[in-house]
């Protein structure tokens, strides 16, 4: 299934700012150091706000993280904010380019859907720091994250829009405009909850009541049902 | 500062009874505080502010509320037991669960309508307010939680539903109505009401019959049911 929402999805490869800091970061040598500072301040702040909340985290806490000075912070960020930003966007980069990926590689729209939700809970459940910093401490972090959060939550739209095409005309005509959205909303909901609530640990089995209620409108309960209990 | 209040008169107010006095003035704190967090952002709000809007002591304030975080919370409560308690009163009156789950919808989109400052504090702010504040926002949403299981009931396929479906309607209602408050689309609510009765009532009845409800079509609620 061709994704909807994004251009054809990059090569998956981790980037390094959301690899887990490796044990013995004193030790790593100058050159990569130098290379990755940023990229190490990203998750040097992603760790802080794990442990202190987004109120809680200070310059002092991420530069502790990343092992790099007070200077070399300003250098790549004029603030705590501006680095917040900078490891939400590169959270959900990778997120959306997972989602991405998962959906195109089914042929069928409600298998896509399915792929597409299981990617998202997966990676949620495997970096709980991060799925923290994205759908919990991003509404903390001021007015230009929450805007970002509320596009990155409407940017799943189309992929369940994209189950209008295959319907007949008068159940396609019928289904109200704000269907997706209200969907989309109570899916993240669902979701954000768990996280909220420290137990990430539920979120990969939350997969078949999710397929089954965003595929419902579309398919109706018993069809919706069956594809979610599919394996 | 603070003994200021204290030395100043309460004329004619002698004849009320403290406790609606107390409550009087409690209910204008809140109120003041949701005017000033929709207009400001809740992060930008301070005290004063509260007060001064509310045209009381900040003795007063701090008789009420241990910080602008509690009285927050309150502000919270106070809505969600209101819109709750309207929500409940309105589908009480009904029979048939759909018809009621219609009513409940449009007493809860017209609160949200008349009370704009309340209910964006609760359902924008609150997300920004802090884990105490997004806790009770949770709980808000639980509330809600059982009024839509009775669905089940009346479900043809009730037993086979999914245990989260109410959890997740509800955050996807809410979500709706949080993005026309964040888009300060307030005329725009009550108009929301056929597609979100749709989308409640679809996963229990089907989208034929949930469209005839949302479309008030249904004539005879207690008919089929």
């Amino acid at each position: 299934m061709r994704d909807p929402a994004n251009p054809p999805a990059e090569s998956p490869e981790y980037p390094p700012e959301l690899a887990r800091l490796p044990p013995g970061r004193h030790g790593l040598p100058r050159e990569f150091v130098n290379h990755n500072q940023r990229e190490r301040l990203i998750a040097g702040l992603a760790e802080a706000v794990a442990e202190h909340g987004y109120a809680g985290t200070t310059i002092a806490h991420i530069t502790r993280n990343a092992a790099v000075s007070r200077r070399t912070f300003y250098e790549h960020f004029a603030s705590k904010d501006e680095c917040f930003i900078a490891a939400y966007d590169t959270v959900m980069t990778e997120l959306r380019g997972r989602v991405a990926e998962a959906f195109d590689q089914e042929e069928e729209w409600p298998r896509a859907v399915r792929a597409g939700i299981g990617a998202m809970l997966e990676f949620l459940a495997t970096e709980p720091h991060l799925a923290r910093l994205s759908m919990v401490e991003a509404l903390v972090a001021g007015p230009v994250v929450v805007e970002r959060y509320d596009a990155a939550i409407q940017s799943l739209v189309p992929y369940f829009a994209a189950g209008r095409e295959g319907l007949p005309d008068e159940v396609f005509a019928e289904l109200s405009a704000t269907t997706e959205e209200a969907l989309v909303g109570g899916m993240v909901s669902l979701i954000s909850r768990r996280i909220f609530a420290d137990r990430t640990d539920e979120l990969e089995a939350l997969l078949p009541d999710l397929v089954e209620f965003t595929l419902t409108p579309y398919l109706g309960s018993a069809e919706a049902a069956k594809a979610a209990r599919a394996a | 500062m603070a003994s200021k209040s204290t030395t100043r008169p309460l004329p004619g107010r002698q004849q009320l009874p403290r406790e609606f006095i107390a409550q009087h003035q409690r209910v204008r704190i809140i109120s003041a505080l949701a005017q000033e967090t929709s207009e400001q952002g809740y992060q930008q709000v301070t005290v004063a502010d509260i007060v001064r809007r509310a045209g009381t002591a900040r003795n007063t304030f701090y008789e009420n509320f241990r910080s602008k975080e509690d009285c927050f919370l309150a502000t919270q409560e106070f809505a969600m037991e209101a819109a709750l308690e309207r929500v409940v009163e309105t589908a009480g009156a009904l029979q048939s669960w759909p018809q009621r789950v219609r009513a409940g919808l449009t007493a809860f989109l017209s609160y949200v309508a008349e009370e704009p400052a309340l209910a964006r504090t609760c359902m924008v702010e609150a997300l920004s307010a802090g884990p105490a504040a997004v806790e009770r926002y949770e709980k808000s949403q639980q509330a809600f939680v059982s009024l839509f299981k009775l669905g089940r009931d009346v479900s043809p396929h009730g037993a086979d539903l999914p245990e989260t479906l109410e959890e997740a309607i509800i955050g996807g209602v809410f979500w709706i109505v949080y993005q026309r408050l964040a888009a300060g689309e307030l005329s725009t609510v009550p108009e929301l009401l056929p597609e979100l009765v749709e989308f409640a009532l679809t996963p229990y009845l089907g989208a034929e019959a949930a469209r005839e409800v949302a479309s008030g079509d249904d004539d005879h609620p207690d008919a089929e049911l």
